[in-house]
């Protein structure tokens, strides 16, 4: 047990976030920007020592978790809120890979972004984005994580139109940014449900778990159940909205407006798996749900299975990976839709290195053909980037689940769980998951081929151009791609390593304990699963090599790269849905705006005239008249008098 | 023939309406004052009709009402004129329509 304070872990980047800043605001009179130099070492310096400090507290920390109370937030009557941090099994694992690839991405982006103009401003929001992201993991309430969720949807925002010279960019990040709210809406609802159900304290997860298990073998739950239920549902909603899931879906394949080190660091490893953190984070609650579980289920099912479809239809390198993203978040749900929730954080760690090693890939071969990102006019890039090649076919063969890969030992563990959850359900999960692995399969297999094999299809002058990726570039890479090779052998359950299941299961093993009763799993031989796992990725690929090493690519002048805004069809229509929501609101609006204040400015005006003319009146009487004055009010006196006789009284 | 209780209230009631209408009906300041005053003796001459119908011990009350309200008139009286004087200064009219300073 060391003595550093855990408040160090955000505290790096933030330094980083406001030296950086200073340095681009002053810098940003000069023609030439501030030394690149200087900037992409400070840049990298600080998510550096954050992941240092978390190494070490990872290596010494007690098994219980550490807690640490910083400081009162908010004290109101009926509401208070402290900063605080826990750090525990699950958020240890999550801050190495935070930390960890995120420093390797901001490594990777000096020579991604060199002699971009905007070069400190990148670095500044990708330490900004760091301290959101470590403060949401690290919180040890549900506000503390709301304000990190807050801010990694900001910094989102800020890096999608990070090019904001274009304004299609800017209005992919306004679709993102907007999409998200929708989601935060149902995170901060669910925390008002939670807090009406059991004050402000619930929001605490450490005295959420104890509400729960007070609960648990009592009568009272039935009473909590529906309102808990509903706080369930709303925070999926939340997570649907970061996760990028059914329905909320579309804003990711947008979000690839960005620089390509942001799509790997934000879009695809960190800030888009905070919606599977979240569940499992609060898995003990879901437990008690098998309601919302099943719908959890549900959705990561359809967004695994329409987001492999949409992939293989992709032109453009980095919507391929969007998509493969989706679907890759589909399969955490699912899993968190059965309480695997230990297989679910296994698969966000695995993804993480191979999905980033993947964008990082792409984003070397965009890099080498200067911008190009339509893969019709790539191809035959092996033999001229070959260590980019090499980095992006072992993360093929790991999200493709090839066997020893890191891919096929959370794949594989993944659909075992789905299997099991279940007599009926179970098989259903277990059939689609595999079937999408294939899909996965194919798709990636495809990415491959027309990005690395063949014959190049793109223009001469560019292909004089092309260049293997400069030294800061190959480092991460080269790093992620070992990350996607071994990153699995923490826990292969074939043979018998089950270190990530142990380390989590403090965190998570009473809800998947409470589950398991409710659902007693069937037992079946594992190596059965990873055969077929190990099948499905070896159809799929050898189904993409036979179609698309001999399919005519036709390289077309019209680049598919551009965000589609509302016109993307390809989001199981969601685009469309979503377009229909908005317009019914406008129509809502014109309502509101033509008939709805039009007939309240007559009824104010009738109002207003009756009371004009009864003034009028009125006035008639009070001028110069005393004695009629006096006449009317003993007449009135007499009514009054008459009245209360009739009524038989005064009360 | 006795003095039936009906007939002092049917008394009263006439008192009463003259003296209201004086208020009301008549111009002059001090008419107005000598109708109100009409109107409060009516009630005077109501509670002691009503007081007679009571037995003897009780009737005492209804007798003793009227003296304090006698009594009360008479400092109302004394203060009622004081302010029709002092009007009268300003406005140099005991014409109560002529009293009101309202436009419109």
């Amino acid at each position: 047990m060391t003595n550093l304070p855990l408040w160090f872990i955000p505290l790096f980047p933030l330094i980083g976030t406001l030296l950086l800043g200073t340095v681009s605001v002053i810098s940003s009179g000069s023609k030439k920007g501030a030394s690149e130099g200087i900037v992409g070492g400070l840049a990298v310096l600080f998510p550096a020592l954050s992941f240092a400090t978390v190494a070490i507290l990872a290596l010494t920390m007690p098994e219980a978790g550490i807690r640490e109370t910083l400081c009162n937030w908010i004290d109101i009557p009926l509401f208070r809120a402290d900063i605080g941090f826990l750090f525990d099994g699950l958020s240890r694992i999550m801050l190495l890979f935070v930390t960890g690839i995120g420093t390797l991405i901001t490594l990777y982006s000096i020579g991604y972004m060199h002699g971009d103009r905007g070069f400190a401003r990148f670095f500044t929001y990708i330490n900004l984005f760091l301290f959101s992201m470590i403060v949401l993991v690290l919180a040890d309430s549900l506000l503390l994580t709301f304000l990190g969720w807050e801010g990694v949807g900001l910094c989102s925002y800020l890096l999608i139109g990070f090019w904001n010279a274009d304004i299609k960019n800017c209005k992919a990040a306004n679709k993102a940014f907007i999409v998200n709210r929708v989601g935060d809406i149902g995170f901060l609802l669910g925390m008002l449900c939670l807090v009406t159900i059991g004050g402000s304290n619930l929001l605490n997860y450490d005295s959420l778990a104890a509400f729960v298990n007070m609960l648990m073998g009592t009568d009272t739950i039935k009473e909590v159940i529906l309102p808990l239920s509903f706080a369930g549902i709303l925070f999926f909603i939340g997570c649907t909205g970061k996760s990028a899931q059914i329905p909320l879906l579309t804003w990711l394949p947008d979000a690839m407006a960005g620089p390509t080190p942001v799509s790997a660091l934000i879009h695809a490893a960190t800030m888009v798996t905070s919606g599977v953190y979240l569940l499992a984070r609060m898995g003990l609650m879901f437990s008690l749900l098998p309601e919302v579980q099943i719908v959890i289920a549900f959705v990561g099912m359809f967004t695994a299975l329409w987001a492999a479809i949409t992939g293989l239809f992709q032109n453009d390198i980095k919507k391929v990976l969007a998509y493969s993203t989706i679907s890759q978040l589909g399969y955490m749900f699912m899993a968190a839709g059965v309480c695997a929730f230990d297989a679910s954080i296994f698969h966000v760690f695995t993804h993480a290195f191979f999905k980033a090693a993947l964008f990082l890939g792409a984003g070397a071969v965009i890099h080498a053909l200067a911008g190009e990102q339509d893969m019709r006019r790539m191809g035959g890039m092996i033999n001229k980037t070959p260590v980019t090649a090499c980095v992006m076919i072992f993360a093929f063969l790991a999200i493709v689940g090839f066997p020893g890969f890191a891919g096929f030992w959370s794949k594989d563990l993944i659909l075992e769980r789905l299997f099991a959850s279940g007599p009926i359900l179970g098989p259903i999960f277990y059939v689609v998951g595999l079937g999408t692995a294939v899909i996965t399969a194919v798709y990636m297999g495809r990415l491959m081929v027309m990005t690395f094999f063949g014959k190049y299809r793109g223009d001469k002058e560019t292909e004089s151009h092309i260049h293997e990726a400069p030294f800061t570039m190959l480092f991460p890479m080269v790093v992620l791609a070992f990350g996607s090779i071994f990153s699995g052998y923490l826990w292969a359950d074939s043979i018998g390593i089950t270190f990530f299941r142990d380390s989590l299961a403090l965190v998570e093993g009473q809800a998947q304990a409470i589950y398991a009763v409710a659902n007693p799993a069937i037992h079946v031989n594992p190596v059965i699963f990873a055969a077929l796992g190990a099948a499905a990725a070896l159809v799929g690929m050898f189904i993409a090599w036979k179609v698309f090493t001999r399919a005519r690519i036709i390289g077309v002048k019209g680049a598919s790269t551009v965000p589609e805004g509302s016109a993307a069809s390809w989001t199981f229509l969601w685009d469309y849905i979503h377009s229909a929501f908005i317009n019914m609101t406008w129509i809502a609006a014109w309502f509101c705006e033509v008939v709805v204040e039009n007939v309240l400015q007559a009824l104010q005006w009738v109002i207003a005239s009756v009371v004009d003319i009864l003034g009028e009146g009125a006035s008639a009487l009070q001028v110069r008249k005393v004695r009629l004055q006096l006449a009317i009010s003993i007449a009135g006196v007499a009514i009054l008098v008459l009245l209360v006789l009739k009524m038989g009284g005064l009360f | 023939m006795e003095l039936q209780p009906m007939y002092v209230q049917i008394l009263a009631l006439v008192l009463f309406a003259i003296g209201l209408t004086v208020a009301i009906a008549r111009r002059n300041l001090f008419f107005v004052l000598m109708g109100v005053e009409l109107a409060l003796n009516a009630v005077n001459l109501s509670f002691v009709g009503f007081a007679k119908t009571l037995p003897a011990e009780a009737s005492v009350v209804g007798q003793i009402v009227p003296l304090f309200s006698i009594a009360v008139a008479a400092a109302e009286a004394c203060v009622g004129f004081a302010m029709v004087i002092m009007i009268f200064r300003n406005k140099e009219s005991v014409d109560a329509d002529s009293y009101s300073d309202m436009k419109g």
